[in-house]
């Protein structure tokens, strides 16, 4: 089980380095994808399949959409991807930095070592809790994204006229 | 240290200092941003499993809910400033 | 702005702030400080001015690093303890965390943001920012007090103190000396953080209000640099007489509030015996000092060098909803001083 898991440790890390790495937003949103797959696989290897789920139709659902759709108005001229001399640089000391920082990792897991994907896990229970008793929490939540669309239109509001508006 | 606890570390300093080394587009500053978040949610997924904490299960949900109105809002500050900018070029920003 | 969306915004500040000052969870605070930056940033942006989009940007980018930080502080605290309360933390998590909170609030090696900020923000989102978005993380801070690193707090504090009076003496803009005047009243209450609470909270009550006054006055002279500061008699002469009152408590001199803190943190310092860094506080004080002196110089002693026919303005009489509570904050800001044996038993 830990080797299945493994593919999840070295997928996410490899997604971070290339989102880390300053390439272009395009390959940086693709590193984010990568990165965002192999969690989801990770968690799928530990049992948490509600919370993979989650991950897997928010983050590559929706929002990775919009910022590909960002990343397309943002669009570089001449990209740079992880071929390019000043990222391949970042990438290499950051693997290297990875390579020291492993050497200091000394034991496993329990949870990847004594693994069983049978039954029925425990992050079924969150959506329960969140529609039981934290049902404050819910409330919050509601009102964090109701506010999240006031402050998007708000920002967006006078793009329409230009900044000659204003000046 | 075990390897769970070295990917939530390494992912998460690894974007950071992607995120305060030299960012050439804002994009990319919000991208790290969300890869912050994704080592938070991962460490917070498996936090749960280790100590058994059926509870906590929700802090995932709640994480995720909140970093998706964070680059929400993101999104449409990297609006604005291309259209007050010009581009999204964090060497742009240097009017103050 | 449309004053229903106004409404929302004002309210989910106050919202987000309530959430972190009630919770004991670190994801509650967390969520908190998250829903009170998301609530003031179409604030800042009003105007969509350039430079109001830029502060934006730049405020937000800090904001939600600091964030983030935080919560990762508190994940790995409840990886090595097993809890998730606003107590007990760990070496590495709590000087993670005050290094965050610490960027939160714009201290010493991570102020660069908050002058440009400020600069680019209208007096009255200026004024939030400064005083009601501090609230949070001050409060996070005086929580968890007992475990934070005494090192790290002392460097900060005074490394705060002296960079804060230092970019205060080159700027000729208002908004950025205030920007400087916080950063070295922040680096104040780090230091006695530590040691005594109390004296912190006192201190920060104190702050705010003279930043209050300090800020509405700048808005009923509508001014944003020195040289506006000139000529702000023509419109209200005693305001201009009391915001003298105001700029010497802000330095810190005997007979008004500001000189409260700064006497009771070099005493506890003193009695802590650690007499040294009470000393370069208390120096270097004197540069923050001068730059408050140089604006009262231009406030009150000069005149702009131009034909004073303007005292016509004295005729009008001015509408403005910030007279009230400019009143009471002022003479809270300046004549405090008296009441200092019932403020600080309290």
């Amino acid at each position: 089980m830990f080797y299945l898991s493994f593919l999840g440790f070295f997928g996410f890390i490899i997604g971070m380095v290339g989102v880390a790495s300053n390439p272009s937003p395009y390959f940086a949103a693709y590193g984010l994808v990568m990165g965002a797959m192999a969690g989801c696989w990770l968690l799928v290897t530990f049992g948490l399949t509600f919370l993979s789920l989650v991950l897997l139709l928010i983050y590559l659902g929706g929002m990775l959409v919009v910022f590909a759709y960002s990343a397309a108005m943002a669009a570089d001229q001449y990209p740079m991807a992880w071929d390019d001399w000043s990222v391949f640089i970042y990438v290499m000391i950051y693997w290297i930095l990875l390579l020291i920082g492993w050497s200091y990792v000394e034991e496993l897991d329990v949870i990847s070592l004594f693994e069983n994907l049978s039954y029925v896990r425990c992050d079924w229970g969150g959506v329960m809790m969140l529609y039981y008793l934290g049902g404050f929490m819910l409330l919050l939540l509601g009102w964090v994204l109701l506010v999240t669309l006031f402050v998007v239109l708000e920002i967006t509001r006078y793009i329409s006229f230009g900044n000659i508006l204003k000046l | 240290m075990t390897p769970l606890m070295f990917i939530i570390l390494s992912t998460f300093l690894l974007c950071l200092t992607g995120l305060v080394f030299h960012r050439m587009h804002l994009l990319s500053a919000l991208i790290c941003l969300e890869g912050l978040m994704l080592s938070i949610f991962m460490g917070m997924s498996t936090w749960c499993l280790q100590f058994e904490s059926m509870m906590f299960s929700l802090s995932p949900m709640i994480l995720l809910t909140l970093s998706a109105c964070e680059a929400g809002t993101g999104l449409a500050i990297l609006v604005a400033t291309t259209h007050t900018h010009g581009s999204d070029l964090m060497q742009n920003l240097n009017l103050l | 702005m449309n004053p229903f969306a106004l409404a929302i915004l004002l309210i989910s500040m106050f919202i987000g702030t309530m959430v972190t000052l009630t919770s004991s969870h670190w994801l509650l605070a967390w969520l908190g400080l998250e829903i009170s930056t998301l609530a003031i940033i179409p604030l800042m942006i009003t105007d969509h001015h350039p430079r109001a989009t830029e502060a934006t940007t730049k405020y937000f980018l800090t904001q939600a690093t600091a964030a983030t930080l935080i919560l990762f502080s508190a994940l790995i605290n409840a990886w090595n303890t097993g809890m998730w309360e606003l107590k007990e933390l760990s070496p590495l998590s709590s000087n993670m965390l005050s290094l965050a909170l610490m960027m939160k609030m714009g201290l010493a090696p991570l102020h660069f943001w908050l002058p440009e900020v400020l600069q680019g923000l209208s007096l009255t989102t200026g004024l939030i920012l400064s005083t009601w978005q501090k609230i949070a993380p001050i409060a996070l801070m005086y929580m968890i007090f007992s475990s934070l690193n005494i090192q790290v707090l002392m460097i900060m504090g005074l490394l705060s103190i002296i960079v804060g009076g230092w970019i205060g003496l080159n700027q000729v803009h208002l908004r950025k000396v205030i920007a400087a005047s916080s950063i070295a009243h922040l680096g104040w209450m780090m230091i006695i953080l530590p040691f005594s609470p109390h004296i912190m909270m006192l201190t920060f009550l104190i702050y705010i209000l003279m930043t209050t006054a300090m800020f509405l006055s700048f808005k009923i002279f509508n001014a944003t640099q020195i040289k506006m500061l000139t000529i702000a008699w023509t419109k209200m002469p005693v305001l201009v007489a009391l915001m003298m009152f105001i700029l010497l408590s802000l330095g810190g001199l005997p007979p008004t509030t500001g000189f409260l803190p700064k006497w009771f943190i070099l005493q506890e310092l003193t009695l802590q015996h650690i007499p040294s860094i009470a000393t370069v506080m208390a120096i270097s004080s004197l540069l923050s000092l001068f730059f408050y002196l140089r604006l009262t110089y231009a406030l009150t002693l000069t005149y702009s060098p131009n034909t004073v026919n303007s005292t016509i303005m004295w005729r009008f009489k001015f509408n403005n909803m910030f007279y009230l509570p400019l009143m009471v904050v002022m003479v809270l800001a300046t004549f405090l001083l008296p009441l200092t044996p019932s403020l600080i038993s309290f």
